[in-house]
């Protein structure tokens, strides 16, 4: 096999394996922008994964359950919102409490429903679309890593194009980013950051569920906890992305390249399954501690 | 001449405090003129223009504008009703450019839904050039001055239509030039029609550009006048009240010896074109207090840190009898003896939800072990009592610090400070904010400690304050000391006066 | 003095209000997932309570979460916030399992000693890691915490399930510690064991080290207010680091004690929760050793009720989490406090 036979399909999958990533991370920039750091991330991903699989099997359509998957990670965000910005809760602790949550009312429910708090197997649910476009698909190398892919993958491309039109060329964007950079700017003329941080965090909710039913609707089943580290990665992302859609965007493949990469590796060399787990977690660790120790270079 | 803004009957009362900020304030104001509201710091003046800008509600008592009842809930009210307010610390957001803080919240839009930059930069060039002001609608709030991003606050407000401009202190952080521009600035908007409000305790300003004056005094209006029928001594007279005269003696010259030293020390930042602190020496000698002062803005914060050890020097020398401690860490100087009182009471100085007895032991806590190395709390506690009684603290030792008034807060600092104070202490605005009778005994102690041969810093922008305790006077402008004399009759306040603002300097040219 | 009282008032008021909620919450889950919903609740509120086997069991899952709880709460005292609980416990658990394991003839206390030193150490140096970051780089070590604990879970359980696999069974755990390295049950059938004696002894010297020795003091200066610690000469960067240690010293340490005296051998997953739970047992505390004791009893129970509920009715565990979920979200809400506070000073 040629060295570009193996590479191409590495490259194809880091670009599904990033998706989750990348709408989660771009949620997650919008609350970030507005001056806070949201660690719900994680449970809201596993809120869209689960409720946007059992919708879609209850309604026997996809794009219904990804839009009520949504519409209940909106309704989760909503609350952590609430309680964060109205009630003044702490941030960090009403985020951890989001994710119990979710990880609680996804077990339960799962239980209640189906009877079983494991893995949730949907075989008459029909395989997400995905864009094949003929002639531009027998391009060579770049039709093979950029066509063949499902809808979602392109919908998080356009979502990053808009996110980067929202934040920098829409009056939302610069509200949003002046509540994040000086509050006190805003209360001056009389607007108020309250509604700009709802915001932000309604969004996340948006994108996590989004992200959620990407991982679920490609399976055609919930695993429970699927979401295992996604969100917490996506805040890595968002940092490492240098909080800009497109950088958030680079940093995310970078992630799906090297977990794409060791599930390669994983078929001819002998590393525990384990390990390949808490690659993701090392990497995104060592990448943050990098990451502080340049800054810290700048700073000085 | 009928009045354009009236304010009536304003009473305000803080919380925690109690503190009567406004206490039955009526303030008029008319149209076409430049109102300048004169007092000390602490006087009320600040909350009073909060009220009219709907930053806070009064407790009682009414706003009318041309005659109109208003009530003003939020800044967009006041904004609706054409008042517009330039705060102390400017509110803009770094990342954006000039014209993207003047629109915001207020932006033209392209296609119904974009951000239409362009139109903001025409638009508020058309606001630059109508006022003739001098900046560039593209720059970024991260490259330019302190004193443009003021203009940036004016120009903000006149994009939103404002008659009324009230402007917080606009003065203490702008150099001189940057002063003179801004008050060709006002004269320009007053022949526009505008009013202005404007809040300071300078007085040669207040000479310079007001047609009136109001005066403010612990939260009460003491008088209003004409500028033109009063000078700058009646309105200081007014400002201060009948002011305590303080007479002490000054310290002896016998048992003078160097106790703390600096020698040319600066402080450059990066992006900053001239240094923070320029090449400042002097000595503070047992048996002495110095004095140093000048305008907020002009390096007296920065001098405190560094006294402190709380931030580093980029270049010269600090000695401790002798020793060189350039630049060590705070607590190693703790452990030297220094004794501190910092600007910043409520941050710095005190811990607010801790209980006064902990407050009390911050600097001596590992006097209070028992062998075993568990705190010997009767010890603490009795420590606690005396100083309680010593100082006379009004609040318990158990209670949270916070719940104390100001002066009794300034107490518990003081009496930490002081009780183990070996050679050296620094006092920095020790009086701020205070009434007469703690500043008195905060001066007491001072007195006290120079006289036990303790070498005093006292750091003050209150002039009255350096001319009555300190041996030695230091002014600084710009960063720099550019007086250091004897305290004595020649030096007098309208003398520091000049120095303060740049008009003399001793050390010019000296290297 | 009166202000003191009044501020305790609000504080126990407001929290009797985040409780009552989580409680409420839990009532109408009951009532909608349940088909027997009087039988559920009575075996949820009661279960925990009818024998000496689930009292005793319920006492028991409270040892590991005070010493999880007193984790948190060495680290919220400092300001500094410690999500790799799970991980921490975990890898102390493994760690204290891993040392029986090599040396199965031992003496009891020599074992016991050195098995409880390795978790303590182990445990220490996964959070001391985000803590040396936080101090050198200004890592957040929120995520980093999260992110070590998390790939250290993989870790251990490729461990458990690889090279300590016990080859005797197909569970997927490691062999049984050598017996003499048991601690005692002290409350026959049920599981508790004797060192629930010295997990209170610890939260009381706990107690003692935060309010009464001068690291402490300087400790608790660092969190409440940095600046006014720097000022007051104490190295701010040390507090830091420290109450990492401490963190994960007790984290390291509740997962060898739940070996010892629950499980005796390391299971995998068996710290499922016990980091979660410690945050929320501090919160509750509001970050007092002493009172850490009943907060961990009080989310022993919830956990009890459920299970009891779970065994005997038709609901599953995880109704503790959402009853959880509740409590994080309102125990840190500021305007209930404000609220409370305001309404006393109107009457």
């Amino acid at each position: 096999m040629s060295s570009e036979g193996f590479s191409i399909p590495i490259i194809h999958n880091s670009i599904s394996i990033m998706t989750p990533f990348l709408l989660a991370a771009i949620g997650g920039l919008m609350t970030e922008l507005s001056g806070m750091l949201n660690i719900a991330l994680e449970g809201l991903i596993l809120i869209g994964a689960f409720f946007s699989v059992i919708f879609a099997a209850a309604t026997g359509s996809l794009l219904l359950g990804i839009l009520l998957g949504i519409l209940m990670t909106i309704l989760v965000s909503w609350v952590f919102g609430a309680i964060t910005i109205y009630l003044k809760a702490n941030v960090f602790i009403t985020g951890l409490a989001t994710n119990l949550l979710a990880s609680g009312l996804t077990a339960v429910l799962s239980f209640h429903i189906f009877g079983t708090k494991g893995v949730l197997m949907f075989e008459e649910l029909p395989p997400l679309p995905s864009l094949n476009v003929p002639p531009l698909h027998k391009i060579p190398v770049l039709g093979d890593i950029f066509f063949g892919h499902n809808v979602f993958v392109y919908m998080s491309w356009i979502i990053v194009v808009i996110a980067w039109f929202a934040i920098y060329r829409t009056p939302f964007g610069f509200r949003l980013r002046g509540t994040g950079s000086n509050p006190k700017a805003m209360i001056a003329i009389g607007l108020n950051p309250q509604n700009y941080q709802m915001l932000g965090i309604l969004i996340s909710g948006f994108t996590c569920g989004l992200a959620g039913a990407v991982l679920t609707l490609n399976l055609g089943a919930y695993v429970p906890h699927i979401s295992s580290g996604r969100g917490w990665i996506a805040l890595v992302v968002i940092y490492l992305g240098g909080k800009t859609p497109f950088g958030i965007l680079g940093a995310a493949f970078v992630f799906g390249l090297a977990e794409s990469f060791s599930n390669y590796a994983q078929g001819f060399i002998d590393i525990p399954a384990d390990f390949i787990l808490a690659f993701p977690y090392i990497i995104t660790a060592a990448a943050m501690v990098i990451m502080s120790i340049v800054q810290n270079r700048n700073e000085d | 001449m009928e009045s354009y803004l009236s304010m009536k009957n304003i009473s305000k009362t803080f919380g925690v405090t109690g503190l009567k900020a406004n206490d039955n304030v009526t303030l008029d104001v008319r149209r076409g003129e430049i109102h300048a509201l004169v007092g000390e710091n602490g006087a009320g003046k600040t909350t009073l223009m909060n009220i009219l800008y709907g930053i806070m509600q009064p407790d009682s008592g009414t706003i009318s504008l041309n005659g109109k009842e208003l009530k003003i809930l939020n800044p967009i009210a006041a904004n609706k009703a054409g008042i517009g307010m330039v705060h102390q610390h400017s509110r803009l957001v770094n990342e954006f450019t000039v014209a993207q803080n003047v629109v915001l919240g207020a932006e033209p839009k392209k296609a119904a839904i974009f951000f239409d930059n362009r139109k903001a930069e025409a638009e508020v060039a058309a606001v630059i050039e109508k006022n003739r002001f001098h900046i560039s609608p593209e720059m970024k709030i991260s490259e330019i001055s302190v004193g443009q991003m003021q203009q940036v606050e004016i120009i903000k407000m006149l994009y939103r239509k404002a008659e009324l401009l009230i402007l917080d202190e606009p003065t203490s952080i702008l150099t001189e030039q940057e002063i003179q521009r801004l008050f060709d600035t006002l004269r320009e908007l007053i022949k526009r029609g505008k009013t202005v409000i404007l809040i300071t305790h300078k007085l040669s300003e207040v000479k310079d550009i007001s047609d009136r004056i109001t005066v403010m005094r612990k939260g009460r209006i003491v008088s209003v006048k004409d500028t033109a029928d009063v000078d700058e001594r009646e309105i200081s007279k007014m400002m201060v009240g009948k002011s305590v005269i303080f007479d002490f003696a000054k310290g002896e010259e016998g048992c003078r010896e160097t106790v703390l030293s600096l020698e040319k020390v600066s402080i450059r930042k990066k992006r900053q074109g001239h240094p923070i602190l320029d090449n400042i020496s002097f000595n503070a000698s047992s048996c002495e207090i110095v004095g140093i002062t000048g305008v907020a803005g002009n390096g007296l914060t920065e001098l405190e840190d560094v006294i402190a050890g709380l931030q580093k020097i980029s270049s010269g020398s600090i000695y401790h009898n002798d020793e060189d401690i350039t630049n060590i860490s705070p607590k190693a100087l703790r452990e030297r003896g220094l004794a501190y009182v910092p600007t910043d009471r409520l941050k710095r100085g005190s811990s607010l939800d801790t209980s006064v007895k902990e407050n009390l032991i911050l600097t001596s806590h590992h006097d209070f072990m028992k062998r075993c190395g568990v705190f010997d709390d009767n010890k603490i506690s009795e420590h606690s009592r005396r100083l309680i009684s010593e100082y006379k603290i009004d609040g318990h030792s158990d209670v949270p610090i916070g719940t104390l008034s100001g002066g009794n807060i300034q107490k518990v600092i003081l009496a930490r400070e002081l009780d183990n104070v070996k050679d050296f202490v620094l006092f920095s605005e020790p009086t701020w904010g205070l009434d007469v009778a703690s500043s008195e005994f905060i001066y007491e102690k001072m007195l006290e400690m120079r006289a036990r041969g303790v070498a005093v810093v006292l750091i003050s922008s209150n002039i009255d304050e350096i001319l009555t305790l300190a041996d030695t006077i230091f002014v600084m402008y710009r960063g720099r000391l550019v007086a250091g004399r004897a305290s004595g009759p020649d030096l007098t306040r309208e003398v520091i006066g000049e120095y303060m603002l740049g008009l003399k300097d001793d050390f010019r040219g000296e290297e | 003095m009166k202000v003191n009282r009044s501020d305790m008032f609000v504080t126990a008021i407001a929290l009797l209000i985040t409780l009552s909620a989580a409680f409420m919450v839990m009532l109408v889950m009951i009532f909608i997932m349940s088909e027997t919903p009087g039988e559920t609740l009575f075996y949820f509120f009661a279960g925990p309570l009818t024998n000496k086997y689930y009292l005793g069991n319920m006492f028991n899952s409270a040892i590991p979460l005070i010493l999880t709880g007193l984790g948190i709460a060495f680290a919220f005292r400092s300001s500094m916030f410690n999500l790799g609980g799970e991980g921490q416990v975990y890898a102390g658990g493994f760690a204290a399992t891993a040392v029986c394991l090599a040396m199965p003839a031992a003496g009891a206390f020599f074992g016991i000693t050195v098995s409880l030193l390795a978790a303590v150490v182990t445990g220490a140096v996964i959070a001391g890691l985000s803590g040396f970051f936080k101090m050198k780089w200004r890592t957040d070590e929120l995520i980093s915490s999260f992110l070590i604990s998390n790939a250290l879970i993989y870790i251990v359980d490729n461990f458990i399930t690889g090279p300590f696999d016990d080859p005797g069974n197909n569970l997927l755990t490691t062999s049984k510690v050598a017996e003499q390295f048991w601690f005692n049950k002290i409350f026959p059938p049920s599981n508790l064991d004797i060192s629930i004696v010295f997990v209170v002894i610890i939260a009381i010297l706990a107690f003692f080290y935060l309010f009464k020795t001068h690291q402490g003091y300087e400790m608790r200066m660092c969190g409440v207010n940095p600046e006014f610690a720097r000022y007051g000469g104490i190295n701010v960067g040390k507090y830091i680091m420290l109450p990492m240690l401490w963190s994960g010293a007790l984290h390291g340490l509740a997962g060898a004690v739940y070996v010892l005296g629950t499980s005796h051998a390391c299971f995998k997953g068996f710290s499922g929760g016990m980091g979660w739970n410690g945050i929320a047992v501090a919160l509750i505390a509001r970050n007092n050793p002493i009172a850490v004791i009943p907060a961990a009893l009080f989310f022993a129970y919830i956990e009890a009720g459920a299970e009891s509920a779970m065994i005997n009715a038709d609901i599953t565990i995880e109704i503790a989490s959402i009853v959880q979920s509740v409590v994080f979200f309102l125990i840190t809400a500021q305007a209930i406090y404000n609220f409370l506070k305001y309404r006393r000073k109107a009457v």
